[in-house]
C-alpha cells in the first residue's frame, strides 16, 4: 500500500511540474529560512552557556543618575566582590577582569600587535570553564606577573616549543609576565574573548579600596538555588554604606542629601543574560552584546516563513484537489475507504515535504557563508548534524506535512463517490472562505513586513543623511600616527605639502569609532557639577571637522594661555546654566580652572541612539592625526601617505580608518538589522507571491469555461484581467487595515530607541500599500492576462 | 434471489416542490440474470443503478440484498457490502490517468488486502483473460476508447464480484467496439455473473433476459 502511495505521490508531483515546483520551492525556501535563523537564535541563546557554573554566575554592575547624567557602568569599583561575600552568605565566590584592550607584546625583540590582553582574579578559571591543555591554570595565576595564554597565541609567540615558563613583555612595561597555563580559544559564543590572562596580583590597583570609581567587571557565583534578584534587592544597602563616608570625606556632601537629587545603586545579571540584555554604555562593556529584540524579531519571522510556506501548500493543495475530484470517486467506487484516502493523501504531502526538507538542507548548507558575512556571525552548521536536532528535523518534516496536508486529505476524503464522478466539486468553492483568510494572512505578514523595511531603511538613510554638526567625508584618521614619536610633526608636515591633502590636526579625539575621550568631573564655584566627556584637540580641529563655532573662538597658537581655556558645545552651555552667554565663565575640572572661549555647535560622537552628551573641548595636541583630503579620492591620499610614512623606517605598519566609514560602523547591528530584515522579508514576499501565483493559476484554469463564454458575449482583455484580479486584491487591501496597526505599533517601538528619529508619517503607509499592491498585481497580472486572451473556442469545446 | 427493492422512492426538493426521481420502484433480481434498465433521458435509469450499487440513498421504501437490509445499514457497513459483491463499469470509463493497465486492475485489490503474490497472480490471470497482457504497462490515454473499457470491465471482475452494474457501457464506442463488449458481458452472465446496464440501445439491450423500462422515474 505504502509503496503504491509513493508511485502515485511522485507521479502527480510530476504531471503538475508548475505547482509542484512552487510548492516545493516555497517550502524550501520557507524552511531554509526558518533553520538559517533558527541557528542565529540559538547561536544567541547560547552565549556563555559553556560554563559548568552558568547558572550560578551573576555579573554585577553600576548604574547611577547624577546631575542628570545616566550612568551605566559594567566595569565597578575593586572592592566590590569581596565584600559581597563577606557580606551575604549565598556569595561563595568572586572574580574580576580588568580589560587592558587590544595590546603590543614583546618577545626577544620581536613584537606581536593585537593581543587582546586581561587583568584577572587568581581563582578566574575556577569560575569561568576555559579548558586547560598545558600547565595547572586551576593554579597558574597565583604569583604576580604571571599570564594563561591561548593554544594560538603560545603557538605564535614561541613555535613548536612549550610555552610554559616562557617570559613576554607588555609594551612600556620593565617586568616580564612568565606563561604559567596555556588554554584552548575563548569560545565564539561568549561575552568575552581574551587572548592573554594576566594575574592581577600585585597590581596595586586591585587591592584598592576605594568605592569611588573602579575598573573591574566583577563575577560572583552563587549558591546553587538562590535567587539572584534576591540579592540584587539586598544591594540597595551597599552604596549608603560604603560610599556614604567616602562622599562625606571627598564632597563634603552627605549621603542623604546626595541622594536626593541624585540616584545610586547596583545591579545584577546572569551571565547568560549578559549578552542579549545588558545595557551597560559602551564604554563600560567587554563587547558589543546582541540584543534581545532582535532575537525576539527574528524568531517571529521564522515562525511567520514556515507558516505561510505551509499555508501556501495548503492552499494550493486544497485548490488543485479539485481537480481530483474524480479519482477520489473512482477510489471510492472501488472500495477505498476515507482512512486510505486520508493516507494517500498524507503520503502525497509527506513526500513533498521531505523533498523540500533535503531542498532546505542544502539550501541552509550553501547559504550559510553568505549569511555569516552579511550578519557578521559565525554560525557553523555542526549544530544541525546533532541527533536530537535531526530527530527534530524529522518531526518537522511530519508536522509540516500534517499541516500543510492535513485540510485537503480531509476534505478531500469526504467527498461523495457519485458527486465526485459528476465533477460536481469542480466548482471549488466550498472552501473559499477558508482560503481567502489564508491569503489574508499571508498578505497582512507581507505588507507588515514591507513596512517595517521600509521604516528601518528610511531610519537608515536619515542616519546617513542627517547634519551631525561635522562633516565627515573625506577624513582621514591615522590614529597610529603617535607611533611615529618624534617623527610624528615631521610626518605631518611632509604630508601637508601633498596637494591632495586640504588641512590636518592633531588629536586623539574622534567623534566615532575608537576615540580617547575620557570622562572628567566638573565643577562650577567649588561645587561638583557632572561628569562630562573631553575631547583634546588643536587649533586645526574645529576647521578640519567642519564644525562651526556659535559664538567665541577657536583655540589659536597666538594665544599663549589657550592651554587653560575652553571650548564647549551648546548642550554643555545648557547644562551648566550659561544661557546664552557663556563666553568668560569659568569651570573647574582635575586640571584647575578653565575659561570658556568659545561655544561649539552640537555635533554627534556616539550614536544616534543617545542624545548629544554636554563636551569640553581642550586645546592639549596629542595622539593621531586626522587629515581632511581635497578630493573624494581617498585611495590617492592613502597611497602616498602609506609611502610617506614607510620612509620614516619603523617597524609599525601604517593603519588608518576613514571617518565617514566609523560612522558608519556606530550603526553596524542596525545595518545588519536592516540586511537581513530586508533580506527576509524579501524571500517572505517571494514565498507569498508564489503562492499567490498558484492560487491565481489554479482559478484561471477552474473559470477556464467561464472565461470563454464571456469572451464570446463580447467582454474585453481588460474585463477579464480585472475579474480575475479583482477578488485577490481585495483580499491584499484587506490584510492592509490588519498590518498595518500592528506595524505601527512595533516600528514605532523600535524607533523610539533612537534619539533622532524619523516620523511615521502616512505617506510611509501609502508607499508600503502601494509597494504590496504593486508585487501582488505583478504576481497576478501576467496568468491573468494569458487566460484573458486564449482563444475561447479552446474553452468552449464540449468534451 | 439477489436483490429486492420494495416501493422506492427518492425525490430531490426544488423551490418548495417535491421532484420524484424514483417512484414507487419495484425489483426482484435473481442470480444469473442479464438485465437492462431502458429509458429516455432523465427517466431516472442512472439513478435506480447508484441506489441498486449503495452509491446513492433513497428517500422512502425497502432494499433487500443478499438478506441484507440496506436501508436500516450504516454507511460503512453499506459501502463493505457494495465493495464485496457489487463491481461497476462506467460510461467514461473512469480508468485513473496516472496508472498503467496492470496498476489500475491492482488497485481494487490493494483496498481489499491481498497479499502481493496473490495481486500479481490476480491481474496476470485478467489480463490473459482478457488477452491485454501486451498493454500492461500502457497508461489509459495510449489506449483505444474500447481497450479502456475492456480494461475497465476486468478492473470491475477482478475481485470476483456477484454482480456487475454497468452504466452505458457502450456509451462512448463505436459499433463495433460495442459489440465486443456487449458479447463479453454475455459470455460473462453465461459464466454466471449477474449483470445490470443501462442502456439506450435496443441492440444492446437485446443481449439481457430482461429488459426493465422506466419514465420520469416510475416503471413501465
Amino acid at each position: 500500500m505504502f509503496k503504491n502511495n509513493l508511485k502515485i505521490a511522485w507521479r502527480n508531483l510530476i504531471k503538475n511540474k508548475v505547482i509542484s515546483s512552487i510548492n516545493i520551492l516555497g517550502l524550501a525556501l520557507g524552511i531554509a529560512s526558518c533553520l538559517i535563523i533558527m541557528l542565529f537564535v540559538v547561536d544567541e541563546l547560547s552565549y556563555d552557556q559553556y560554563n559548568e557554573k552558568a547558572d550560578d554566575i551573576v555579573n554585577v554592575v553600576f548604574r547611577a543618575k547624577i546631575n542628570g547624567e545616566e550612568i551605566k557602568e559594567g566595569a565597578i569599583m575593586a572592592p566590590v566582590g569581596e565584600t559581597l561575600i563577606q557580606e551575604f552568605p549565598e556569595v561563595l565566590d568572586a572574580t574580576r577582569i580588568k580589560n587592558i584592550g587590544t595590546t603590543k607584546i614583546i618577545i626577544d625583540n620581536q613584537s606581536y600587535r593585537k593581543n587582546r590582553f586581561a587583568f584577572v582574579d587568581a581563582n578566574f578559571f575556577n569560575v569561568f570553564t576555559l579548558p586547560v591543555i598545558d600547565g595547572d591554570s586551576k593554579y597558574s595565576l597565583q604569583e604576580p606577573n604571571t599570564a594563561v595564554i591561548t593554544k594560538s597565541k603560545a603557538e605564535k609567540f614561541f613555535g613548536e616549543e612549550n610555552a610554559i615558563g616562557k617570559v613576554f613583555y607588555l609594551e612600556g612595561q620593565e617586568q616580564p609576565f612568565r606563561v604559567t597555563g596555556v588554554i584552548e580559544e575563548v569560545p565564539q559564543n561568549s561575552h568575552f574573548h581574551f587572548d592573554i590572562f594576566a594575574s592581577l596580583e600585585g597590581l596595586d590597583e586591585a587591592k584598592s579600596t576605594s568605592w569611588f570609581g573602579g575598573n573591574f567587571f566583577t563575577y560572583l557565583v552563587l549558591k546553587k538555588g538562590s535567587n539572584y534578584k534576591d540579592l540584587e534587592s539586598k544591594l540597595s544597602q551597599l552604596p549608603e554604606k560604603y560610599m556614604g563616608p567616602m562622599m562625606q570625606e571627598t564632597m563634603g556632601v552627605s549621603f542623604d542629601d546626595f541622594t536626593k537629587e541624585n540616584e545610586l545603586g547596583f545591579r545584577i545579571f546572569p551571565l547568560t543574560d549578559i549578552h542579549l540584555y545588558s545595557d551597560n554604555s559602551s564604554h563600560s562593556q567587554l563587547e558589543q552584546g546582541g540584543d534581545i529584540k532582535y532575537v525576539y524579531i527574528f524568531s517571529a519571522i521564522a515562525i511567520f516563513m514556515l507558516l505561510i510556506a505551509c499555508i501556501n501548500f495548503m492552499n494550493i493543495s486544497t485548490a488543485t484537489a479539485t481537480k481530483r475530484a474524480k479519482e477520489v470517486g473512482i477510489r471510492k467506487v472501488l472500495g477505498s475507504n476515507k482512512s486510505q484516502l486520508r493516507y494517500q493523501f498524507l503520503s502525497e504531502s509527506f513526500i513533498a515535504s521531505l523533498m523540500a526538507m533535503i531542498f532546505a538542507a542544502i539550501l541552509v548548507f550553501i547559504s550559510l557563508p553568505f549569511y555569516n558575512r552579511m550578519s557578521g556571525k559565525e554560525l557553523q552548521l555542526d549544530f544541525l548534524l546533532q541527533p536530537t536536532v535531526l530527530i527534530l528535523l524529522l518531526f518537522l518534516t511530519l508536522l509540516i506535512s500534517l499541516l500543510a496536508g492535513g485540510y485537503p486529505a480531509f476534505f478531500l476524503s469526504s467527498f461523495n463517490p457519485i458527486g465526485a464522478l459528476k465533477n460536481k466539486y469542480l466548482g471549488g468553492n466550498n472552501n473559499r472562505g477558508v482560503r481567502s483568510g489564508l491569503v489574508i494572512f499571508q498578505f497582512v505578514i507581507s505588507a507588515g513586513l514591507i513596512l517595517a523595511t521600509l521604516t528601518v531603511n528610511q531610519q537608515m538613510q536619515y542616519i546617513q543623511n542627517k547634519d551631525i554638526g561635522y562633516e565627515r567625508d573625506q577624513l582621514l584618521v591615522l590614529r597610529d600616527a603617535n607611533l611615529l614619536g618624534n617623527n610624528r610633526d615631521t610626518f605631518k608636515n611632509e604630508l601637508l605639502k601633498n596637494p591632495k591633502v586640504a588641512s590636518i590636526t592633531n588629536s586623539a579625539s574622534i567623534p566615532a569609532g575608537s576615540t580617547d575621550n575620557y570622562m572628567s568631573q566638573v565643577y562650577i564655584d567649588g561645587e561638583f557639577s557632572r561628569r562630562m566627556p573631553v575631547f583634546n584637540i588643536d587649533e586645526n580641529y574645529i576647521p578640519t571637522m567642519g564644525m562651526v563655532l556659535t559664538s567665541g573662538r577657536n583655540f589659536s597658537k597666538e594665544f599663549g594661555a589657550d592651554s587653560t581655556n575652553v571650548i564647549i558645545n551648546q548642550t554643555a552651555a545648557k547644562v551648566l546654566g550659561f544661557g546664552a552667554n557663556a563666553l568668560g565663565e569659568i569651570v573647574t575640572d582635575g586640571g584647575g580652572d578653565h575659561t570658556v572661549v568659545g561655544v561649539v555647535k552640537d555635533f554627534h560622537f556616539k550614536s544616534l541612539h543617545q542624545t548629544i552628551d554636554p563636551l569640553f573641548l581642550f586645546y592639549r595636541p596629542f595622539g593621531g592625526l586626522i587629515v581632511k583630503a581635497k578630493s573624494a579620492d581617498m585611495s590617492g591620499l592613502i597611497a602616498d601617505a602609506t609611502i610617506l610614512w614607510n620612509g620614516f623606517n619603523t617597524d609599525e605598519t601604517f593603519a588608518y580608518t576613514l571617518l565617514d566609514e566609523s560612522y558608519r560602523q556606530t550603526h553596524l547591528a542596525e545595518h545588519k538589522m536592516g540586511n537581513l530584515l530586508n533580506l527576509f522579508a524579501l524571500l517572505t514576499i517571494f514565498v507569498a507571491c508564489l503562492g499567490l501565483f498558484g492560487l491565481v493559476t489554479f482559478t484561471a484554469e477552474q473559470r477556464f469555461k467561464e472565461i470563454g463564454i464571456r469572451k464570446v458575449l463580447g467582454s474585453s482583455v481588460l474585463e477579464i484581467i480585472t475579474m480575475l484580479s479583482k477578488d485577490f486584491l481585495k483580499l491584499v487591501f484587506i490584510s492592509f487595515f490588519i498590518a498595518f496597526p500592528i506595524g505601527y505599533y512595533l516600528m514605532k517601538n523600535w524607533l523610539e530607541s533612537f534619539a533622532y528619529r524619523i516620523e511615521m508619517h502616512l505617506g510611509l503607509f501609502g508607499l508600503a500599500a502601494l509597494v504590496t499592491l504593486l508585487i501582488a498585481f505583478a504576481t497576478i497580472g501576467w496568468k491573468s492576462f494569458r487566460a484573458a486572451t486564449m482563444n475561447p473556442v479552446k474553452a468552449l469545446r464540449d468534451e | 434471489m439477489l436483490l429486492q427493492l420494495n416501493n422506492i422512492f427518492k425525490w430531490v426538493n426544488s423551490g418548495g416542490q417535491r421532484i420524484f426521481l424514483l417512484k414507487d420502484i419495484n425489483l426482484e433480481v435473481h442470480e444469473g440474470e442479464f438485465i437492462s434498465i431502458m429509458g429516455p433521458s432523465g427517466s431516472g435509469k442512472s439513478t435506480l443503478l447508484n441506489v441498486i450499487g449503495m452509491l446513492d440513498d433513497f428517500d422512502e421504501g425497502e432494499y433487500d440484498f443478499l438478506h441484507e437490509s440496506v436501508h436500516t445499514l450504516k454507511e460503512k457497513h453499506r459501502a463493505n457490502l457494495y465493495k464485496e459483491y457489487i463491481g461497476f463499469v462506467f460510461q467514461s470509463y473512469h480508468l485513473l490517468d496516472d496508472l498503467t493497465v496492470k496498476e489500475n486492475l491492482e488497485m481494487p485489490l490493494l483496498y481489499k488486502k491481498y497479499k502481493g503474490s496473490e495481486r500479481k497472480a490476480m491481474v496476470a490471470d485478467m489480463l490473459d483473460r482478457f488477452n491485454i497482457v501486451g498493454k500492461k504497462d500502457l497508461f489509459p490515454a495510449q489506449l483505444s476508447g474500447g481497450q479502456q473499457q475492456l480494461v475497465g470491465v476486468a478492473r470491475a471482475l477482478i475481485s470476483n464480484p456477484k454482480l456487475i452494474l454497468a452504466d452505458e457501457p457502450t456509451g462512448n464506442l463505436n459499433s463495433q467496439q460495442s459489440e465486443e463488449i456487449m458479447e463479453l458481458f454475455k459470455k460473462l452472465n453465461q459464466e454466471g455473473v449477474t449483470i445490470i446496464q443501462v442502456t439506450h440501445s435496443e441492440k444492446n439491450a437485446a443481449y439481457g433476459s430482461r429488459i426493465v423500462s422506466l419514465l420520469d422515474g416510475r416503471k413501465v
